[in-house]
Formats: C-alpha cells, sequence, structure tokens
C-alpha cells in the first residue's frame, strides 16, 4: 500500500516598505500594503482561486478517495481576509468536503522556536485559534515553519498535544534510509515523524517546467508509476510543497493544472494507492524507526540547514536584535506595537539577507522584494530602531545600553520594577 | 590565433584608462596562447613588452612615405585641438602631461588618419586572424584593414561621444567615426550594458551585434592601513575623481548636508579637481558646510589608497560612468562604498550600496546606515573585499578568444 500524503504550504509576509534612517521617530508606518495588497490579488488570481477551484473539483470528482492537506501562515489568512477574501471562502469550502486537513504552524511564519520558546508557544496557540475559528479543525499535526525540525523541536511538539510533526527528508538524517515510513524522533516519546520526499516533491515544485531536465516533459502517467513503484518498499510518500507552485511558480502555460487533473486518476489505477489525509497516517502507520535530528534541518536550498536566513552577519544580527526587544515589546502591553513586532518574526524578512547568492541565489532573488541583501537589512533595522523610541515612550524608565555594541540603542537588563510585569 | 589589436596607447607609454584594459586583457590573451600584435601610433624608439608584439607606428613607417588624403573638411570646424587636449587630460589619469603634443601631432583627425595609412602598410605585410579595435580614434584605420584584407573586425567600445559630455550631445565628427566603425565591425565589444544601452539608443547599433564583456580589476594588494585619523570622534565619507559633472559632486555636496543635521561627527574628503571645482567650492559655502569639507586636490595613487583606508563610507554619485574603476579601488581597500546605478561597474558588483545619483535623500539615509549599523558596514567591507578579488582579468580574455573563434571558426 502507498499512501499518498501532498501537503501544501500557503504564505505571504508582510513586506516592508523602503524605511529609510530619516523616517525613524518621524512616523511608524512600516509594512508595504500597496505592494502586498498586489501581489495577494495577483496570486490569487494565478494560483489561489484556479488552484482551489481544481482541487476542489477532484474532490468531488474522486467521491472521498482524493485527500489533501494544507497549512495556510496566519499572516496569509490576515490578507487573504483585507485583500482577497474569496480566497478564504473557496478554503472553507474545500474544507466543508471533509476530504481536507489543516496543520499548526507558527502564526507569523517565524523562526520564533529557535529565539523564543515563549513566543513560539504564543504563536502555535494564536494560529491554532485561527485555523479553528475558519474551519472548525484542531489540528493534531504540526509544521514548522520551512520545515525546520531537530530533536528538541519535536519534543516540544509532543509536549504541546501534537501527535505528529513533519520535515525535510533530508539524507543527512536518513542516512540511508527511505522517507517512505514513519519514523520516531530521538527523545521523543511517541510522535510520528513525516519525512518529505524531497525528489518526488521536487519533481513538481521545482523540475516541472526545466527543459534541461532528462525526465521533462513529466506527464502524470510517468509520475504515477514512479509512486505506484514504491509499492512494497514503502508506506507513505511524502509530497510537500509551496502552494505556490501551482500557477506562480509554474505557469500556467508549463501545462502544471493540466497535470494535477489528470493526477488522481493515474495514480488510482494502481488499486494499492491511495491519497490520505495526515491524520489517518498517524492511525494507519507506527514508526519503523528512530531517527536523530540532533542539528536543525530545513526544506530550503542545497544546504537544507538553517543558512538561508541566519547564514550571515546582516541575519544573525537583525534576529538577535529583534527578539532582544521581545521583553520591552511585551511589556509596552501596547497592541499594535507587539502585533507590529510579530510581524517582523516572519523568516522572509531574514530570507532576502541572504547573500548565498550564486547557487540558490536565483531562487533567492526571485522571490526578493529588495534589489540587494543590505537594503533589505538596512528598512529592517531602521524599524527596530524606531520601535525601541516607541517602547522608550511608553516605559520612559528603559534604560540606554551601555555600550555601543549592539545596533539598537536599548539596555539588555530591564530595570526592577520591569522584571515585575508579566510578559 | 593571431590577433591585430589596435590602440593608441599601452602602458607604460602613455598609460589611460584604455590603456590599461588593452595592457591587461593582451597580458591575459597570450597567457591563453593568443599571439597579440599591438599597434598603436607612436612611442618610443626602444618600446617593447613581454607578452606581446608592440608594434609603434611612426617608428616603423616614416611620414615620409604617407600621403595623407585630404581631410573631410566636414569634420574641421567642431574640433579645435585644445578641446582635445582636455579630453585626453581627462582620459589619462596616471601620466604627465609634458608630451601630449608629441603624441597626437597639432591636429587629432589628421594623425588619426596618418595612423590609417601606416597601418595599412604594416598590416598587409603580416599574418593574422581577426582585427580588434580599441575606441573610436582606431576605427578608420581598423576599418581599412578590414577592407583591404577581409578579416573579421572587433571594435572594443570603453566610452562613447556622449558620455564625455554627460549624454547630451555628441560632436559630430567624432559620432561619425564612431558609428562607422560600429557599423562595418562585425562584432561589436562594450565595457558595460550601460555602453550597450547607449550604442543601441544613439547610434542605431543592432543589439544581437553587440556582446557585452566587463573589464575586470586587478588591484595591488598593499596595506595602506593608517592609523591617522582627521580628528578623533569624526567619521570620513569620501569622494575620488573628477570634479566635473559627469561624476555628480553635486550630489555628493547635497547628501553632506542631510548627514550633517542627522549626524554631525563627518568629515567629506573630495580629492581632484575639475571644471565643477568653483561651483562646488561656492555650494559647500553656501550650506555653511565650509568646516566640514576637506578639498586635499590631486593625489597619487598612493595617497589615494591611503584616503580609502581611512575613510568609513566612499560614495561614487556618478551621473554617467561607462564603468568606474574606483569603487573597486574603495572595496579593495575595505571600504563600505555606495555606488550610482547609472554605472557600469553596479552592473557586475553586488556587495555594496547602489542608488540613483539624484536621489541625495537615499544617498544620505545609506551613508548613515553604514555610519550607524556596524555589522553592516563590517559585512560590506568583508565581502566588498572578497568579491573584487575574484574580478580578474582572464574572465574577460576568455569571453573574447570565444568571440575570436566564433569569428574565425564559423
Amino acid at each position: 500500500m502507498v499512501s499518498v500524503c501532498f501537503y501544501f504550504q500557503v504564505h505571504q509576509p508582510n513586506r516592508l516598505r523602503e524605511y529609510s534612517i530619516f523616517d525613524i521617530g518621524n512616523n511608524s508606518d512600516y509594512f508595504d500594503e500597496k505592494k502586498n495588497e498586489e501581489i495577494m490579488k495577483k496570486v490569487a488570481g494565478k494560483c489561489y482561486l484556479p488552484t482551489n477551484n481544481l482541487m476542489l473539483s477532484l474532490i468531488e470528482k474522486y467521491k472521498g478517495k482524493f485527500r489533501i492537506n494544507y497549512s495556510i501562515s496566519g499572516t496569509a489568512i490576515e490578507q487573504f481576509e483585507k485583500y482577497a477574501p474569496e480566497v478564504l471562502e473557496s478554503f472553507k469550502k474545500l474544507n466543508k468536503t471533509g476530504c481536507v486537513e489543516f496543520l499548526n504552524e507558527t502564526y507569523h511564519h517565524s523562526l520564533a522556536f529557535i529565539y523564543s520558546k515563549e513566543e513560539f508557544r504564543k504563536q502555535v496557540k494564536m494560529h491554532r485559534k485561527k485555523i479553528k475559528e475558519l474551519f472548525g479543525q484542531e489540528p493534531d499535526v504540526f509544521r514548522n515553519t520551512e520545515l525546520i525540525l531537530n530533536n528538541e523541536l519535536a519534543r516540544e511538539a509532543e509536549k504541546m498535544g501534537f501527535r505528529s510533526i513533519l520535515g525535510e527528508g533530508a539524507d543527512h538524517i536518513l542516512k540511508g534510509r527511505s522517507p517512505n515510513f514513519v519514523y520516531k524522533p530521538k527523545t521523543s516519546q511517541k510522535i510520528k515523524l513525516l519525512l518529505k520526499n524531497y525528489k518526488l516533491s521536487d519533481d513538481i515544485a521545482f523540475r516541472f517546467s526545466n527543459k534541461g531536465w532528462k525526465e521533462y516533459p513529466l506527464t502524470a502517467e510517468k509520475y504515477a508509476q514512479w509512486i505506484s513503484s514504491i509499492n512494497g518498499n514503502g508506506n507513505v510518500v511524502n509530497l510537500f510543497m509551496d502552494y505556490e507552485t501551482f500557477g506562480e511558480h509554474q505557469w500556467e502555460d508549463t501545462g502544471i493544472f493540466k497535470f494535477m487533473r489528470k493526477l488522481p486518476e493515474e495514480i488510482l489505477k494502481h488499486p494499492d494507492n491511495e491519497f490520505v489525509n495526515i491524520s489517518e497516517i498517524i492511525k494507519k502507520y507506527e514508526p519503523v524507526g528512530e531517527l536523530d535530528i540532533h542539528s536543525f534541518v530545513s526544506w530550503a536550498d542545497i544546504e537544507r540547514d538553517l543558512s538561508a536566513w541566519m547564514g550571515n552577519k546582516l541575519q544573525e544580527s537583525s534576529l538577535n536584535e529583534l527578539y532582544r526587544i521581545e521583553k520591552y515589546i511585551k511589556a509596552t502591553k501596547d497592541k499594535k506595537l507587539i502585533e507590529e513586532w510579530r510581524k517582523m518574526t516572519t523568516s522572509d524578512h531574514f530570507y532576502y539577507m541572504c547573500t548565498k547568492w550564486f547557487n540558490d541565489g536565483d531562487v533567492h532573488k526571485y522571490f526578493n522584494p529588495y534589489d540587494s541583501p543590505y537594503n533589505g537589512f538596512i528598512t529592517f533595522t531602521n524599524i527596530l530602531n524606531d520601535m525601541v523610541l516607541r517602547i522608550k515612550e511608553i516605559i520612559p524608565e528603559i534604560k540606554n545600553q551601555d555600550n555601543e555594541k549592539n545596533m539598537l540603542n536599548i539596555n539588555d537588563n530591564p530595570s526592577e520594577k520591569l522584571k515585575n510585569i508579566e510578559i | 590565433m593571431k590577433i591585430f589589436m589596435l590602440g593608441w596607447e599601452f602602458p607604460p607609454f602613455f598609460a589611460g584608462g584604455v590603456g590599461v584594459v588593452c595592457y591587461q586583457l593582451s597580458k591575459y590573451l597570450s597567457k591563453r596562447g593568443i599571439e597579440v600584435n599591438f599597434v598603436m601610433p607612436s612611442g618610443p624608439k626602444e618600446a617593447e613588452s613581454d607578452f606581446v608584439n608592440l608594434i609603434i607606428a611612426n617608428n616603423l613607417v616614416s611620414d615620409k612615405n604617407i600621403h595623407i588624403k585630404k581631410i573631410d573638411s566636414l569634420l574641421m570646424p567642431y574640433i579645435t585641438s585644445e578641446g582635445y587636449l582636455n579630453l585626453l587630460k581627462n582620459k589619462l589619469m596616471f601620466k604627465d602631461f609634458g608630451s601630449t603634443g608629441e603624441i597626437y601631432g597639432e591636429n587629432l583627425f589628421a594623425e588619426i588618419e596618418r595612423f590609417k595609412e601606416k597601418l595599412l602598410i604594416i598590416g598587409k605585410n603580416m599574418e593574422f586572424d581577426v582585427i580588434h579595435a580599441h575606441d573610436w580614434v582606431t576605427f578608420p584605420a581598423a576599418v581599412a584593414l578590414k577592407e583591404a584584407t577581409g578579416k573579421p573586425l572587433i571594435v572594443h567600445i570603453h566610452i562613447t561621444e556622449f558620455d564625455k559630455t554627460g549624454g547630451v550631445h555628441a560632436d559630430p565628427g567624432v559620432y561619425r567615426i564612431e558609428k562607422t566603425g560600429m557599423d562595418k565591425a562585425d562584432v561589436i565589444i562594450a565595457i558595460s550594458n550601460f555602453i550597450k544601452n547607449r550604442l543601441t539608443d544613439k547610434y542605431y547599433v543592432d543589439p544581437a551585434k553587440i556582446k557585452v564583456i566587463h573589464n575586470a580589476a586587478e588591484i595591488p594588494e598593499k596595506d595602506y592601513k593608517t592609523s591617522h585619523k582627521i580628528n578623533e570622534n569624526d567619521k570620513v565619507v569620501l569622494f575620488v575623481g573628477r570634479i566635473t559633472l559627469q561624476k555628480g559632486p553635486d550630489y555628493f555636496v547635497e547628501a553632506a548636508k542631510k548627514i550633517v543635521e542627522k549626524e554631525p561627527n563627518v568629515k567629506f574628503v573630495m580629492t581632484g579637481s575639475g571644471d565643477m571645482f568653483p561651483q562646488i567650492i561656492n555650494k559647500v559655502a553656501e550650506l555653511g558646510l565650509t568646516n566640514k569639507f576637506i578639498f586635499p586636490g590631486f593625489l597619487n595613487r598612493e595617497q589615494v589608497f591611503r584616503l580609502y583606508s581611512m575613510a568609513d563610507v566612499f560614495i561614487m554619485p556618478s551621473v554617467s560612468e561607462p564603468f568606474g574603476l574606483v569603487p573597486l579601488e574603495a572595496m579593495a581597500s575595505k571600504t563600505p562604498a555606495i555606488i550610482s546605478k547609472q554605472s557600469g561597474v553596479s552592473e557586475i558588483v553586488g556587495h555594496v550600496i547602489k542608488v540613483d545619483f539624484w536621489d541625495v535623500n537615499d544617498i544620505a539615509a545609506k551613508t548613515l546606515a553604514i555610519l550607524k549599523y556596524q555589522t553592516l558596514n563590517n559585512e560590506l567591507k568583508k565581502h566588498g573585499s572578497m568579491e573584487v578579488k575574484m574580478l580578474n582579468w582572464d574572465i574577460p580574455a576568455q569571453k573574447c578568444i570565444e568571440l575570436y573563434n566564433q569569428l574565425v571558426y564559423h
């Protein structure tokens, strides 16, 4: 039996406007709403709406035999609400079919787990609440931003009550084993780890329209054969990809929609193949072994590590400074400021500062609103500086830093009074 | 593969910017087994080079053998030798001007014509596969040689007449020579997309005929690190280049005004001189910045490199810059650079801050960011200096060889 598990990631960040050093202290208008709206409407038209329609028609056609899974970031949901409410409606319609499962992630698609467990838990809860409100589902499955995962994160997810967690099927954690089984991360009790089959996933997400690829053109028949050949040496095929693959990364004229329309039929031709929601996998399969994910693994770039977001000093220092002011941001109890700070935690802001230009760089460039990582850094840091001024306005007793080692002029040690504020 | 290369200068003889390119390119071509015969109109009798066959036309063929055709009278009225001397002065950055008259003769156009005649005599007795000519002064000779021998012609454009005048107008005589060279060439090499756009916009050249081959830079690795400071608390922001319209010195001053409003402890250093110098001094005074500015005048290379290492930020706000070598020198000296997007060099470097030359707010804001955010400063230094090290002349040389092969074998 091969259980085919499609999980699509839906995400849009809140892009920042060009916020200059002269804006600090003069205005606190950080987000480029015009660009966010423009991109949301464009992607809704090219990807979200047509792909949702396609998925809906496939679900209806195969009467429960075609099932899929989504994770939609909170920042994307908010932008749907603001700029493309019809997309949210179409997700609700998909939800009603009973064939769609929604996963839980950090609301702001953040790297919070690495920097602040407290903020991480908060963002997971926020997202959970939002998914329940919208779809009535209470996810059993957790996926962290960009499939970032290690042993400790899996254990944390388990403690929070999740029964399954997703990860990248990177060679260095599988060490020769197959991604097509359920595993258990070392140091966890029983949480089930599903690993992305990166070869088959990337065949669709990255290579589909690549004319230089030896399998080009990829047909549904051929792909279904690859899936069927797993029978006998695997239980699940985890096809994890960005939802924007359909119509946005791979344009309609590449034939991606036609491929997807045909795929369920071809896969279901083999009697031992099926499509599943992740909770069915949890019920059906037990871990075949334990994997040690000692250091962080992700689904990004050839390295499949954290270097796309934390690989250089620009990224490191922006992240450090962002989380250094967390306690003060929360102490202000200013809801607007706290929410704006959270929007700054979205991983994309750090991805834009990546300087690995020459291999994976092409992908980075395509998704980058800035013409250079340096400009991404400058804008981000200017905004943090303005946030520091806002903090000091609300809590004047906060001291300036003792020396100039950090980019933000704020002391690391909260005063006695502040220590008692619950944050 | 034998190349007949035409230039007007070759280091150490009359080393201008284009001369440096000819020198480096020939050196790397010869390293890759290409035989380069480099012909230029004049030079000392004992002139020779390690890696090219350096041919001085005047030394081989005396003027007595040359009958100069009557020069097209249309060319004459627009040209004054004084104008050309100024132009040449600008081009010949590192040299002493005493000998210019000797090289170029009384009238540049007559010299161009004389070079053409001599070249035909030399060229007919030589074996070569491709003619490769640098900048407009060699074009008439190169075209004549192509017509006489049927060999393929590459013209290499480093600057156009429009770039010398800020992009507005061109001397019609020079334009005609440039245009004829481009039209008769089999392939045109442009040193940047910036130049390529000029050629398509102003000379109506078919873009398919143009191949962009960026210059490289080899900057001697010397440690000019200096502990010297202008004074303890002041940061230094630097401008290096001629003080002329093309280099955008006025935008530098306007940005300075905005910078000191936020950060008073900054000194601005502007090297060089040029026809806008009095205007710039006035502007600095008008804006009340006199005590913030230092004008050290014309400096030698070592002094300039010392300045780079003293500076916290280097700015090149050029209005029009076909290539632009100076930012690479700053980067090699580990000085964060802010450069105009309207420059050829901005096409090949990433570890700099790129701005529109007219956006003085942005120039000021980015300068302040570099001064304020140490991480940014460090990263620009580190990656910028590494990036410049990779700009090896072997890369353009290989691209030229590819072109030669295409022309000769296809």
